[in-house]
Protein backbone atom coordinates (compact mmCIF):
# COMPACT_ATOMS: atom_id res chain seq x y z
CA UNK A 1 0.00 0.00 0.00
CA UNK A 2 1.15 3.27 -1.00
CA UNK A 3 2.07 5.60 1.74
CA UNK A 4 -0.44 8.55 2.48
CA UNK A 5 1.13 11.77 1.19
CA UNK A 6 -2.21 13.77 1.29
CA UNK A 7 -0.69 15.89 4.59
CA UNK A 8 2.78 15.49 3.77
CA UNK A 9 5.35 18.45 2.47
CA UNK A 10 6.42 17.79 -1.30
CA UNK A 11 10.14 16.58 -1.32
CA UNK A 12 11.00 18.62 -3.95
CA UNK A 13 9.73 21.71 -5.11
CA UNK A 14 10.42 24.35 -8.75
CA UNK A 15 9.20 27.30 -9.10
CA UNK A 16 9.35 29.11 -12.49
CA UNK A 17 12.95 27.51 -12.44
CA UNK A 18 15.06 28.73 -15.26
CA UNK A 19 18.40 27.61 -16.46
CA UNK A 20 20.21 29.02 -19.43
CA UNK A 21 23.04 28.20 -21.39
CA UNK A 22 25.16 30.71 -23.31
CA UNK A 23 23.06 30.11 -27.22
CA UNK A 24 19.66 30.26 -25.66
CA UNK A 25 19.80 27.08 -24.51
CA UNK A 26 18.49 25.57 -21.02
CA UNK A 27 14.99 25.34 -19.26
CA UNK A 28 12.79 28.39 -18.75
CA UNK A 29 9.91 28.66 -16.11
CA UNK A 30 9.02 25.54 -15.06
CA UNK A 31 7.36 24.93 -12.16
CA UNK A 32 7.24 21.13 -10.38
CA UNK A 33 5.94 19.26 -7.41
CA UNK A 34 7.43 15.73 -6.24
CA UNK A 35 5.62 14.19 -3.26
CA UNK A 36 6.49 11.04 -1.46
CA UNK A 37 5.62 8.14 -3.13
CA UNK A 38 5.28 9.57 -6.63
CA UNK A 39 7.28 9.09 -9.90
CA UNK A 40 7.49 12.30 -12.22
CA UNK A 41 8.22 12.05 -15.56
CA UNK A 42 9.94 14.52 -17.74
CA UNK A 43 9.62 13.72 -21.22
CA UNK A 44 10.62 15.36 -24.55
CA UNK A 45 12.75 14.86 -27.62
CA UNK A 46 16.57 15.85 -27.33
CA UNK A 47 17.63 19.14 -26.45
CA UNK A 48 14.08 19.66 -24.51
CA UNK A 49 15.21 20.94 -21.68
CA UNK A 50 15.05 17.43 -18.96
CA UNK A 51 18.86 16.65 -18.62
CA UNK A 52 19.27 20.62 -17.91
CA UNK A 53 16.12 20.57 -15.61
CA UNK A 54 17.57 16.90 -13.96
CA UNK A 55 21.04 18.23 -13.19
CA UNK A 56 19.30 21.29 -11.94
CA UNK A 57 17.20 18.62 -9.64
CA UNK A 58 20.21 17.11 -8.47
CA UNK A 59 22.32 20.24 -7.44
CA UNK A 60 24.86 19.55 -10.27
CA UNK A 61 23.84 22.81 -11.91
CA UNK A 62 22.22 26.50 -10.14
CA UNK A 63 19.08 27.46 -11.62
CA UNK A 64 19.94 30.94 -13.14
CA UNK A 65 16.14 32.40 -11.86
CA UNK A 66 13.34 30.55 -9.87
CA UNK A 67 13.46 28.36 -7.04
CA UNK A 68 14.03 24.73 -5.73
CA UNK A 69 13.53 23.56 -2.65
CA UNK A 70 14.63 19.43 -1.15
CA UNK A 71 12.57 18.65 1.36
CA UNK A 72 11.91 22.55 1.98
CA UNK A 73 15.85 23.39 2.30
CA UNK A 74 16.57 26.06 -0.66
CA UNK A 75 20.55 25.21 0.09
CA UNK A 76 21.78 22.65 -3.40
CA UNK A 77 24.99 22.43 -1.58
CA UNK A 78 23.81 21.63 1.95
CA UNK A 79 25.29 18.52 2.54
CA UNK A 80 22.45 16.90 4.20
CA UNK A 81 20.13 18.00 1.03
CA UNK A 82 22.67 15.83 -1.10
CA UNK A 83 22.65 12.37 1.05
CA UNK A 84 19.32 11.85 0.61
CA UNK A 85 19.46 11.93 -3.50
CA UNK A 86 20.32 9.07 -5.68
CA UNK A 87 21.24 10.53 -8.63
CA UNK A 88 22.16 9.05 -12.04
CA UNK A 89 23.30 10.95 -14.47
CA UNK A 90 22.94 11.03 -18.30
CA UNK A 91 26.58 10.23 -18.83
CA UNK A 92 27.88 6.75 -16.71
CA UNK A 93 30.43 8.51 -15.05
CA UNK A 94 32.86 5.64 -13.45
CA UNK A 95 36.27 5.91 -12.49
CA UNK A 96 37.53 3.33 -15.70
CA UNK A 97 40.53 1.74 -13.98
CA UNK A 98 38.83 0.88 -10.69
CA UNK A 99 36.35 -2.50 -10.68
CA UNK A 100 32.78 -1.84 -10.46
CA UNK A 101 32.70 -3.22 -7.07
CA UNK A 102 35.40 -0.05 -5.98
CA UNK A 103 33.28 2.41 -7.60
CA UNK A 104 30.16 1.24 -6.03
CA UNK A 105 32.14 1.29 -2.22
CA UNK A 106 33.60 5.05 -2.89
CA UNK A 107 29.99 6.53 -3.83
CA UNK A 108 28.41 4.22 -1.19
CA UNK A 109 30.67 5.55 1.37
CA UNK A 110 30.46 9.19 0.19
CA UNK A 111 26.97 9.29 0.91
CA UNK A 112 28.03 7.92 4.41
CA UNK A 113 26.57 4.10 4.67
CA UNK A 114 28.30 2.63 7.26
CA UNK A 115 31.02 -0.16 5.99
CA UNK A 116 29.07 -3.01 6.97
CA UNK A 117 25.89 -1.81 5.51
CA UNK A 118 27.69 -0.62 2.42
CA UNK A 119 28.84 -4.49 2.12
CA UNK A 120 25.26 -5.36 2.79
CA UNK A 121 23.55 -3.23 0.28
CA UNK A 122 26.22 -3.86 -2.65
CA UNK A 123 25.51 -7.23 -2.79
CA UNK A 124 22.09 -7.11 -2.89
CA UNK A 125 22.00 -4.23 -4.98
CA UNK A 126 24.85 -5.67 -7.30
CA UNK A 127 23.42 -9.44 -7.13
CA UNK A 128 20.14 -7.57 -7.99
CA UNK A 129 21.03 -6.13 -11.52
CA UNK A 130 23.40 -9.09 -12.55
CA UNK A 131 26.72 -7.21 -11.68
CA UNK A 132 28.01 -9.49 -9.27
CA UNK A 133 29.91 -11.47 -11.00
CA UNK A 134 31.04 -9.13 -12.82
CA UNK A 135 31.60 -6.76 -9.80
CA UNK A 136 35.87 -7.01 -9.67
CA UNK A 137 36.08 -6.47 -13.75
CA UNK A 138 37.30 -2.81 -14.15
CA UNK A 139 34.98 -0.21 -15.71
CA UNK A 140 36.61 0.05 -18.86
CA UNK A 141 35.66 -3.40 -19.83
CA UNK A 142 31.88 -2.92 -18.99
CA UNK A 143 29.40 -2.32 -21.77
CA UNK A 144 27.18 0.63 -21.70
CA UNK A 145 24.60 -1.61 -20.08
CA UNK A 146 26.37 -2.17 -17.18
CA UNK A 147 27.58 0.78 -16.65
CA UNK A 148 24.46 2.26 -16.48
CA UNK A 149 22.87 -0.50 -14.20
CA UNK A 150 26.29 0.25 -12.13
CA UNK A 151 25.03 4.09 -11.74
CA UNK A 152 21.47 2.84 -10.81
CA UNK A 153 23.54 0.93 -8.07
CA UNK A 154 25.45 3.62 -6.95
CA UNK A 155 21.82 5.89 -6.86
CA UNK A 156 20.25 3.24 -4.68
CA UNK A 157 23.08 2.46 -2.58
CA UNK A 158 22.41 4.94 0.28
CA UNK A 159 18.50 4.81 0.59
CA UNK A 160 17.89 8.22 -0.85
CA UNK A 161 14.45 10.05 -0.03
CA UNK A 162 14.34 11.12 -3.72
CA UNK A 163 15.60 8.99 -6.48
CA UNK A 164 16.74 11.20 -9.52
CA UNK A 165 17.10 9.09 -13.05
CA UNK A 166 18.19 10.49 -16.39
CA UNK A 167 17.09 7.90 -19.16
CA UNK A 168 17.33 4.89 -16.69
CA UNK A 169 16.28 2.72 -19.20
CA UNK A 170 19.03 3.66 -21.69
CA UNK A 171 20.71 0.55 -22.82
CA UNK A 172 19.28 -1.95 -21.15
CA UNK A 173 17.82 -5.22 -21.99
CA UNK A 174 14.25 -5.96 -21.38
CA UNK A 175 14.27 -8.06 -18.44
CA UNK A 176 17.11 -5.18 -17.08
CA UNK A 177 14.23 -2.97 -17.45
CA UNK A 178 11.27 -5.37 -16.19
CA UNK A 179 13.16 -5.55 -12.98
CA UNK A 180 13.79 -1.59 -12.56
CA UNK A 181 10.12 -0.75 -12.58
CA UNK A 182 9.72 -3.35 -10.88
CA UNK A 183 11.72 -2.07 -7.69
CA UNK A 184 11.02 1.50 -8.46
CA UNK A 185 7.36 0.44 -7.32
CA UNK A 186 8.49 -1.05 -4.41
CA UNK A 187 10.64 2.13 -3.56
CA UNK A 188 7.54 4.79 -3.99
CA UNK A 189 5.81 2.50 -1.78
CA UNK A 190 8.15 3.08 0.99
CA UNK A 191 7.50 6.95 0.51
CA UNK A 192 10.58 7.42 -2.20
CA UNK A 193 9.63 10.26 -4.79
CA UNK A 194 11.57 9.39 -8.09
CA UNK A 195 12.06 12.04 -11.02
CA UNK A 196 12.74 10.33 -14.36
CA UNK A 197 13.60 11.83 -17.42
CA UNK A 198 13.17 9.44 -20.26
CA UNK A 199 11.76 9.52 -23.93
CA UNK A 200 10.73 5.95 -23.27
CA UNK A 201 6.74 6.46 -23.37
CA UNK A 202 6.19 3.12 -22.41
CA UNK A 203 7.96 3.04 -19.49
CA UNK A 204 6.55 6.38 -18.44
CA UNK A 205 2.99 4.74 -18.96
CA UNK A 206 3.86 1.86 -16.78
CA UNK A 207 5.21 3.76 -14.02
CA UNK A 208 4.90 7.52 -14.06
CA UNK A 209 2.02 8.89 -11.94
CA UNK A 210 2.73 12.54 -13.39
CA UNK A 211 3.87 13.41 -16.67
CA UNK A 212 6.06 17.11 -17.78
CA UNK A 213 6.19 17.39 -21.52
CA UNK A 214 8.88 19.83 -22.24
CA UNK A 215 9.48 21.24 -25.58
CA UNK A 216 12.68 24.12 -26.40
CA UNK A 217 12.81 24.24 -22.71
CA UNK A 218 9.37 24.86 -21.47
CA UNK A 219 6.89 22.91 -19.81
CA UNK A 220 4.39 22.41 -22.85
CA UNK A 221 1.72 20.56 -21.26
CA UNK A 222 1.37 18.04 -17.90
CA UNK A 223 -0.98 16.58 -15.98
CA UNK A 224 -1.37 12.73 -14.82
CA UNK A 225 -1.19 10.02 -18.45
CA UNK A 226 -4.64 8.44 -17.76
CA UNK A 227 -6.15 12.00 -17.89
CA UNK A 228 -3.33 13.23 -20.76
CA UNK A 229 -4.45 10.41 -22.84
CA UNK A 230 -8.14 11.44 -22.78
CA UNK A 231 -6.84 14.40 -24.70
CA UNK A 232 -6.52 11.44 -27.59
CA UNK A 233 -9.59 9.63 -26.59
CA UNK A 234 -10.84 7.67 -29.94
CA UNK A 235 -7.63 8.92 -31.91
CA UNK A 236 -5.70 6.30 -33.48
CA UNK A 237 -1.56 6.60 -34.76
CA UNK A 238 -0.94 5.08 -38.11
CA UNK A 239 2.13 3.90 -38.65
CA UNK A 240 3.61 3.58 -42.45
CA UNK A 241 6.59 1.90 -43.42
CA UNK A 242 7.68 3.96 -46.38
CA UNK A 243 9.98 3.09 -49.48
CA UNK A 244 10.50 6.46 -50.50
CA UNK A 245 10.13 10.07 -48.90
CA UNK A 246 6.43 10.74 -48.74
CA UNK A 247 5.44 14.48 -48.57
CA UNK A 248 3.92 15.82 -44.82
CA UNK A 249 2.09 18.52 -46.72
CA UNK A 250 -0.59 16.75 -48.24
CA UNK A 251 -0.86 14.39 -45.18
CA UNK A 252 -1.12 17.15 -42.81
CA UNK A 253 -4.19 19.17 -45.37
CA UNK A 254 -6.37 16.21 -44.68
CA UNK A 255 -8.97 17.10 -41.89
CA UNK A 256 -8.74 13.79 -39.84
CA UNK A 257 -5.06 13.82 -39.56
CA UNK A 258 -3.96 16.22 -36.36
CA UNK A 259 -0.02 15.65 -36.66
CA UNK A 260 2.43 13.66 -38.90
CA UNK A 261 5.88 13.28 -38.70
CA UNK A 262 8.74 11.43 -40.45
CA UNK A 263 11.28 9.00 -38.46
CA UNK A 264 13.20 7.33 -40.22
CA UNK A 265 11.60 4.99 -43.31
CA UNK A 266 8.62 5.48 -40.62
CA UNK A 267 5.76 7.87 -40.94
CA UNK A 268 3.67 8.48 -37.68
CA UNK A 269 0.29 10.20 -38.11
CA UNK A 270 -1.89 10.98 -35.87
CA UNK A 271 -5.87 10.28 -36.65
CA UNK A 272 -8.94 12.11 -35.30
CA UNK A 273 -11.52 9.85 -34.11
CA UNK A 274 -13.80 8.20 -36.47
CA UNK A 275 -11.08 8.76 -39.09
CA UNK A 276 -10.53 5.97 -41.66
CA UNK A 277 -6.82 5.11 -42.20
CA UNK A 278 -7.81 4.00 -45.69
CA UNK A 279 -7.98 7.67 -46.34
CA UNK A 280 -4.56 8.03 -45.61
CA UNK A 281 -3.68 5.59 -48.46
CA UNK A 282 -5.70 7.27 -50.49
CA UNK A 283 -3.87 10.49 -50.22
CA UNK A 284 -0.75 8.63 -51.29
CA UNK A 285 -0.85 7.81 -54.66
CA UNK A 286 0.56 4.61 -55.78
CA UNK A 287 0.78 3.32 -52.36
CA UNK A 288 1.02 -0.24 -53.50
CA UNK A 289 4.55 0.29 -54.24
CA UNK A 290 5.26 3.05 -51.33
CA UNK A 291 4.21 1.69 -48.03
CA UNK A 292 6.11 -1.64 -47.21
CA UNK A 293 4.24 -2.46 -43.97
CA UNK A 294 1.10 -0.16 -41.99
CA UNK A 295 0.32 -0.09 -38.24
CA UNK A 296 -2.99 1.23 -36.50
CA UNK A 297 -2.25 1.36 -32.64
CA UNK A 298 -4.21 3.10 -29.59
CA UNK A 299 -2.41 6.03 -28.83
CA UNK A 300 0.25 6.88 -26.88
CA UNK A 301 1.60 9.81 -24.55
CA UNK A 302 4.39 10.02 -27.43
CA UNK A 303 1.41 10.39 -29.96
CA UNK A 304 0.03 13.21 -27.60
CA UNK A 305 3.28 15.07 -27.57
CA UNK A 306 4.07 14.85 -31.50
CA UNK A 307 0.26 16.33 -31.58
CA UNK A 308 1.46 19.07 -29.09
CA UNK A 309 4.40 19.96 -30.79
CA UNK A 310 4.12 17.99 -34.06
CA UNK A 311 8.00 16.58 -32.76
CA UNK A 312 7.94 12.88 -32.36
CA UNK A 313 9.96 11.85 -29.42
CA UNK A 314 12.55 9.64 -30.74
CA UNK A 315 13.02 5.65 -28.95
CA UNK A 316 15.50 4.74 -26.79
CA UNK A 317 18.12 2.90 -28.23
CA UNK A 318 18.36 -0.52 -26.47
CA UNK B 1 41.60 -1.88 -2.29
CA UNK B 2 38.79 -0.29 -1.27
CA UNK B 3 38.57 3.73 -0.77
CA UNK B 4 35.85 5.46 0.65
CA UNK B 5 37.35 8.86 0.72
CA UNK B 6 38.43 11.14 -2.34
CA UNK B 7 42.10 10.82 -1.41
CA UNK B 8 42.29 7.20 -0.91
CA UNK B 9 40.74 6.65 -4.19
CA UNK B 10 43.12 9.08 -5.65
CA UNK B 11 45.84 6.50 -4.29
CA UNK B 12 43.93 3.19 -5.20
CA UNK B 13 43.37 4.23 -8.89
CA UNK B 14 46.80 5.56 -9.36
CA UNK B 15 48.51 2.24 -7.39
CA UNK B 16 46.55 -0.14 -10.03
CA UNK B 17 47.82 1.89 -12.92
CA UNK B 18 51.24 0.33 -12.70
CA UNK B 19 52.39 1.22 -15.59
CA UNK B 20 51.64 4.58 -15.09
CA UNK B 21 53.15 4.01 -11.88
CA UNK B 22 56.69 2.84 -13.76
CA UNK B 23 56.87 5.60 -16.20
CA UNK B 24 55.49 8.50 -13.46
CA UNK B 25 59.23 7.32 -11.58
CA UNK B 26 61.39 6.68 -14.41
CA UNK B 27 60.89 9.92 -16.60
CA UNK B 28 62.68 12.12 -13.75
CA UNK B 29 65.40 10.05 -12.91
CA UNK B 30 65.82 9.83 -16.68
CA UNK B 31 66.71 13.32 -17.13
CA UNK B 32 68.25 14.24 -13.66
CA UNK B 33 70.71 11.32 -13.46
CA UNK B 34 73.15 12.76 -16.34
CA UNK B 35 72.79 16.16 -14.67
CA UNK B 36 73.19 15.20 -10.82
CA UNK B 37 76.06 12.70 -11.71
CA UNK B 38 77.69 14.39 -14.58
CA UNK B 39 79.85 17.45 -13.88
CA UNK B 40 77.10 19.75 -15.03
CA UNK B 41 77.33 23.57 -13.54
CA UNK B 42 74.59 23.49 -10.74
CA UNK B 43 73.11 26.89 -12.48
CA UNK B 44 72.11 24.23 -15.47
CA UNK B 45 71.13 21.58 -13.60
CA UNK B 46 68.89 23.78 -11.15
CA UNK B 47 67.00 25.34 -14.50
CA UNK B 48 66.58 22.22 -15.65
CA UNK B 49 65.04 20.56 -12.68
CA UNK B 50 63.04 23.27 -11.58
CA UNK B 51 61.40 23.00 -15.35
CA UNK B 52 61.08 19.49 -14.51
CA UNK B 53 58.70 19.90 -10.84
CA UNK B 54 56.74 23.11 -12.61
CA UNK B 55 56.20 21.22 -15.13
CA UNK B 56 55.18 17.69 -13.64
CA UNK B 57 52.27 18.86 -11.68
CA UNK B 58 49.74 21.20 -14.17
CA UNK B 59 50.42 18.69 -17.05
CA UNK B 60 49.45 15.70 -14.72
CA UNK B 61 46.32 17.66 -13.25
CA UNK B 62 44.96 19.27 -16.35
CA UNK B 63 44.58 16.25 -18.35
CA UNK B 64 42.99 14.09 -15.82
CA UNK B 65 40.62 16.67 -14.94
CA UNK B 66 39.50 17.26 -18.53
CA UNK B 67 39.12 13.95 -18.79
CA UNK B 68 37.22 13.44 -16.01
CA UNK B 69 34.91 16.42 -17.56
CA UNK B 70 34.31 14.91 -20.36
CA UNK B 71 33.09 11.69 -19.12
CA UNK B 72 30.75 13.40 -16.87
CA UNK B 73 32.56 12.81 -13.37
CA UNK B 74 32.88 16.65 -12.71
CA UNK B 75 29.40 16.76 -12.76
CA UNK B 76 28.79 13.75 -10.66
CA UNK B 77 31.70 14.95 -8.37
CA UNK B 78 29.20 18.11 -7.91
CA UNK B 79 26.65 16.12 -6.45
CA UNK B 80 28.27 14.66 -3.64
CA UNK B 81 27.73 16.07 -0.28
CA UNK B 82 31.30 17.55 0.17
CA UNK B 83 32.04 20.86 -0.80
CA UNK B 84 33.96 21.64 -3.69
CA UNK B 85 36.68 23.22 -1.42
CA UNK B 86 37.23 20.48 0.60
CA UNK B 87 37.01 17.57 -2.61
CA UNK B 88 39.11 19.72 -4.59
CA UNK B 89 41.78 20.18 -1.79
CA UNK B 90 41.65 16.48 -1.42
CA UNK B 91 42.16 15.54 -5.19
CA UNK B 92 45.00 18.09 -6.00
CA UNK B 93 46.58 17.35 -2.35
CA UNK B 94 46.64 13.78 -3.19
CA UNK B 95 47.78 14.36 -6.50
CA UNK B 96 50.57 16.52 -5.09
CA UNK B 97 51.87 14.09 -2.65
CA UNK B 98 51.96 11.18 -5.51
CA UNK B 99 54.08 14.12 -7.63
CA UNK B 100 56.21 14.86 -5.01
CA UNK B 101 57.12 11.01 -4.37
CA UNK B 102 57.94 10.86 -8.33
CA UNK B 103 60.72 13.69 -7.27
CA UNK B 104 61.68 11.84 -4.57
CA UNK B 105 64.03 9.78 -6.03
CA UNK B 106 65.91 12.80 -7.52
CA UNK B 107 66.15 14.40 -4.15
CA UNK B 108 67.80 11.71 -2.93
CA UNK B 109 70.01 11.35 -5.56
CA UNK B 110 70.87 15.20 -5.09
CA UNK B 111 71.30 14.24 -1.55
CA UNK B 112 73.73 11.91 -2.05
CA UNK B 113 76.36 14.00 -4.43
CA UNK B 114 76.14 16.60 -2.57
CA UNK B 115 75.45 15.54 1.42
CA UNK B 116 77.10 18.72 2.19
CA UNK B 117 74.56 20.90 1.68
CA UNK B 118 72.11 19.50 4.06
CA UNK B 119 71.44 23.18 5.11
CA UNK B 120 69.02 23.35 2.00
CA UNK B 121 66.83 20.58 2.29
CA UNK B 122 64.49 21.30 3.87
CA UNK B 123 63.94 24.46 2.05
CA UNK B 124 64.37 21.86 -1.05
CA UNK B 125 61.46 19.53 0.34
CA UNK B 126 58.87 22.57 0.68
CA UNK B 127 59.64 24.54 -1.77
CA UNK B 128 58.84 20.97 -3.92
CA UNK B 129 55.64 20.44 -2.38
CA UNK B 130 54.51 24.25 -2.95
CA UNK B 131 55.46 24.01 -6.21
CA UNK B 132 53.71 20.79 -7.06
CA UNK B 133 50.81 21.99 -5.26
CA UNK B 134 50.57 25.19 -7.50
CA UNK B 135 51.53 23.50 -10.54
CA UNK B 136 48.44 21.07 -9.95
CA UNK B 137 45.99 24.34 -9.02
CA UNK B 138 47.19 25.97 -12.22
CA UNK B 139 45.93 22.38 -14.30
CA UNK B 140 43.16 22.31 -12.73
CA UNK B 141 41.80 25.98 -13.29
CA UNK B 142 43.36 25.41 -17.03
CA UNK B 143 41.10 22.06 -17.70
CA UNK B 144 37.91 24.57 -16.97
CA UNK B 145 39.06 26.39 -20.29
CA UNK B 146 38.93 23.45 -22.62
CA UNK B 147 37.68 19.88 -23.27
CA UNK B 148 40.88 18.97 -25.15
CA UNK B 149 43.94 17.48 -23.15
CA UNK B 150 46.27 19.04 -25.96
CA UNK B 151 44.77 22.17 -25.52
CA UNK B 152 45.02 22.24 -21.51
CA UNK B 153 48.47 21.70 -21.71
CA UNK B 154 49.21 24.49 -23.84
CA UNK B 155 46.78 27.08 -21.48
CA UNK B 156 49.30 25.42 -19.03
CA UNK B 157 52.56 25.75 -21.10
CA UNK B 158 51.86 29.22 -22.08
CA UNK B 159 52.19 30.90 -18.71
CA UNK B 160 54.38 28.90 -17.28
CA UNK B 161 57.11 29.52 -19.34
CA UNK B 162 57.18 33.63 -19.01
CA UNK B 163 56.65 32.91 -15.15
CA UNK B 164 60.00 30.60 -14.80
CA UNK B 165 61.48 33.48 -16.39
CA UNK B 166 60.43 36.09 -14.28
CA UNK B 167 61.34 33.98 -11.34
CA UNK B 168 65.02 33.95 -12.33
CA UNK B 169 65.32 30.47 -13.57
CA UNK B 170 66.11 30.81 -17.15
CA UNK B 171 68.82 34.16 -16.34
CA UNK B 172 69.87 35.95 -13.16
CA UNK B 173 67.62 38.75 -12.65
CA UNK B 174 70.01 42.28 -11.58
CA UNK B 175 67.22 44.97 -12.01
CA UNK B 176 65.68 45.75 -8.64
CA UNK B 177 62.12 45.33 -10.29
CA UNK B 178 62.32 41.97 -11.55
CA UNK B 179 64.15 40.87 -8.73
CA UNK B 180 61.17 41.65 -6.41
CA UNK B 181 58.90 40.13 -9.13
CA UNK B 182 60.64 37.05 -8.65
CA UNK B 183 60.61 37.10 -4.94
CA UNK B 184 56.56 36.66 -5.43
CA UNK B 185 56.88 33.54 -7.54
CA UNK B 186 57.53 30.41 -5.97
CA UNK B 187 59.68 29.16 -9.00
CA UNK B 188 61.93 30.97 -7.74
CA UNK B 189 62.64 30.00 -4.00
CA UNK B 190 62.64 26.16 -5.84
CA UNK B 191 65.43 27.29 -7.99
CA UNK B 192 67.43 28.90 -5.10
CA UNK B 193 67.21 26.09 -2.92
CA UNK B 194 68.06 23.83 -6.56
CA UNK B 195 70.95 25.61 -6.81
CA UNK B 196 72.02 25.85 -3.26
CA UNK B 197 71.50 21.59 -3.07
CA UNK B 198 73.35 21.29 -6.18
CA UNK B 199 76.21 23.12 -4.96
CA UNK B 200 76.23 26.32 -6.84
CA UNK B 201 75.89 29.95 -5.41
CA UNK B 202 72.30 31.34 -4.88
CA UNK B 203 71.24 34.52 -3.97
CA UNK B 204 69.25 33.56 -0.74
CA UNK B 205 70.08 32.42 2.56
CA UNK B 206 68.69 28.58 3.22
CA UNK B 207 66.29 30.03 5.83
CA UNK B 208 64.96 32.48 3.39
CA UNK B 209 64.27 29.83 0.79
CA UNK B 210 62.43 27.80 3.66
CA UNK B 211 60.54 30.69 4.44
CA UNK B 212 59.23 31.30 0.55
CA UNK B 213 58.86 27.70 0.09
CA UNK B 214 56.50 27.30 3.44
CA UNK B 215 54.64 30.42 2.47
CA UNK B 216 53.49 29.45 -0.75
CA UNK B 217 52.75 25.61 -0.08
CA UNK B 218 50.57 27.24 2.95
CA UNK B 219 49.16 29.65 0.44
CA UNK B 220 48.37 27.16 -2.32
CA UNK B 221 46.47 24.92 0.13
CA UNK B 222 44.15 27.65 0.67
CA UNK B 223 43.79 29.09 -2.82
CA UNK B 224 42.71 25.82 -3.85
CA UNK B 225 40.50 25.57 -0.51
CA UNK B 226 38.43 28.98 -2.49
CA UNK B 227 39.14 28.03 -5.92
CA UNK B 228 37.08 24.51 -5.40
CA UNK B 229 33.97 26.33 -6.56
CA UNK B 230 35.43 28.01 -9.72
CA UNK B 231 37.11 24.63 -10.86
CA UNK B 232 34.75 21.62 -10.31
CA UNK B 233 31.32 23.83 -10.87
CA UNK B 234 31.99 25.71 -14.29
CA UNK B 235 30.19 24.56 -17.29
Amino acid sequence: MKVDTASEPSLLSAVALSRSYRGGKGVFDVTLKLAPGEVLGLMGPNGSGKTTLLRVLATAAAPTAGRVAWFGNANRRDPSVRRRLGIMLDQAAHFDQMTGYQNAWFFARQYGVPRILAAERLEELLRWCGLWDARDQLVREYSLGMRRKLNLVEALVHRPAILLLDEPTLALDYRAELDLIERLRLLTLTGIGVVLATNDVHLAERICDYVVFLHQGRAIREGRPPELLTELAGSKEVQLQVNSPVGLENLRSLPEVQAATVEGDTVHIILARGANPAQVLAVLNGTADLVSNMRVRRPNLGDLFLKLTGVALPAEPK
Amino acid sequence: MLAGTVWQRELVEFAQRRRALVIKLVFPLLVAVPLVLSNVPAVYAATTLTMLVAIIGPLGAGAVLTRERQNGLVLRYRTLPVTPGRLLIERLGTNAAIDFLQVLPVLALIALRHPGQFAWWPALLLSVAGVLLIGNLMGAVASTLSDSPGEVMLYVIIPLLPLLYLAGVFTPLTQPALLVVSRLLPFSYLHESLLGALGGQPNLLPWETLLGGFGFLVGAAGLTGRLGRRVLESD
